[in-house]
């Protein structure tokens, strides 16, 4: 039933339709827009604004790293699965897509990385492998968790933004790269639902240790 | 720090180079103001804007570290190397060099010690190191291995300083002979890494090929 609730909220967060258009991560990927000011500088901001910033685009970049290494070694057990498999690797590409963009957010507004991140490749592929050594329904559940949790953990960050000025051209594009980010997540979440995440063994039991572990990287991330 | 301060602090700055990081530095700043006093301050206002006794010398020394870095990236250019950055830090020491000893002595003798048994605090001089080598790396592009990156540039840097304290002419040579060395380390480093590599992935073929795991 809570499991129910969680869905439905978590569609709520996304919007029902995505149009077609230029998504906010092109400006980063595309290199033609590499000198655009958008994506080339960094707004000049008080040192508590800049703190959240440098907080949250710290801790999204080590959830991004952790999220490749959960595919990673997801896809490492269930790679060759005919179905399954084509799913882990559709996911883990939108998910390097992702790092890539965060990567190079943190060089544009010159963001301290987590010295965390060799500890989140090695937990997130413990846990993608550990999962999919479980059964495809776990590693389904595994996603599921850990969508749910980056998927609140993008909504919050949005609320925090909102406190950044909107007058440089880096903070709309960064909520928009956010929100898009969100919807992605999001739209991973539903994937592993329907592939059924919840009738993995333990689904509960297991969703909880994942989300908490989840949470609890995510308060080291920011700090260190 | 109040607006007050803060204009002085900056005002203090080119009188370094005369009167060391002193209290009558930031007095006499007094007389640079647009408006300038008719005479200096005296050192119960100094002791109210900066701090008791030897905090205001520290605070002087703080802002003139600060805006070294300022410097350091507004005077950068395009496709600057590592060393031409560490280079340019080093060169806007020369004109307060006779003064930087007692500069360093004094953040080193800060009266809030971490533990009592230690005579010095390093950590003001390693937190100076560690600012310069942030800075020096953005300006650099320096992207790879973050912190390994920044450990080695700050030892570096902290390194070719002191040098500069008692051998001025010749801090750019010996940071130039540090760099280099630095590079060779990593690239000796790097070949013993992917050598490794080699090896781990020739075990793992013959282990896979002797049928063991099957």
């Amino acid at each position: 039933m809570l499991v129910r609730c969680r869905f439905l909220v978590a569609n709520a967060l996304r919007p029902s339709t995505r149009t077609i258009t230029c998504r906010a991560s092109d400006f980063y990927t595309d290199p033609s827009k590499n000198q655009e000011p958008g994506v080339s500088t960094s707004p000049d901001i008080s040192p508590k604004q800049r703190e959240i910033l440098d907080r949250a685009l710290r801790v999204d970049q080590a959830g991004e790293i952790a999220a490749n290494w959960i595919y990673r070694g997801q896809f490492a057990v269930l790679g060759r699965d005919p179905r399954v498999g084509p799913l882990i690797q559709e996911m883990w590409d939108q998910e390097k897509l992702h790092l890539e963009v965060m990567d190079k957010l943190q060089l544009q507004h010159e963001v301290r990385p987590t010295l965390l991140s060799d500890v989140a490749k090695v937990a997130g592929y413990a846990l993608g492998a550990a999962t999919a050594l479980m059964g495809k329904e776990a590693a389904m559940a595994c996603t599921e968790a850990v969508e749910t949790v980056i998927g609140e953990h993008y909504d919050d960050q949005l609320k925090d933004f909102e406190l950044l000025p909107s007058s440089h051209p880096s903070i709309p594009l960064l909520r928009d790269v956010i929100k898009e980010f969100r919807d992605d997540e999001l739209e991973h979440l539903d994937t592993a639902v329907e592939h059924h995440s919840q009738r993995a063994p333990a689904h509960a039991l297991l969703s909880a240790v994942v989300a908490g572990g989840c949470k609890v990287a995510i308060e080291l991330c920011k700090r260190f | 720090m109040t607006t007050t301060s803060a204009k002085l602090l900056k005002l203090a700055l080119p009188l370094i180079k005369n009167h060391g990081f002193t209290r009558e530095t930031l007095s006499l700043s007094a007389l640079s103001l647009p408006t300038p006093l008719a005479n200096p301050l005296p050192d119960a206002s100094v002791t109210a804007l900066f701090g008791p006794g030897d905090d205001a010398c520290r605070t002087l020394v703080h802002a003139w570290l600060d805006d070294a870095r300022r410097r350091m990236k507004e005077e950068a250019i395009e496709k600057m190397g590592m060393g031409d950055v560490l280079k340019a830090r080093l060169k806007s020491n020369e004109p307060v060099l006779e003064h930087l000893p007692e500069a360093f002595a004094l953040l080193a003798s800060s009266p809030l010690l971490p533990l009592p048994l230690l005579p010095v605090d390093p950590a003001p001089i390693i937190r100076h190191a560690a600012q310069v080598s942030n800075q020096a790396c953005w300006i650099a592009h320096s992207d790879s291995s973050w912190y390994t990156r920044r450990a080695t540039i700050s030892a570096i840097y902290l390194a070719a300083e002191l040098h500069q304290l008692t051998s001025p002419k010749t801090a750019p040579e010996f940071l130039d002979s540090l760099l280099e060395n630095a590079e060779h380390a990593g690239k000796a480093l790097d070949e013993t890494a992917l050598f490794a590599s080699y090896v781990w992935k020739s075990w793992r073929g013959i282990v896979r090929s002797s049928g063991v795991l099957v």
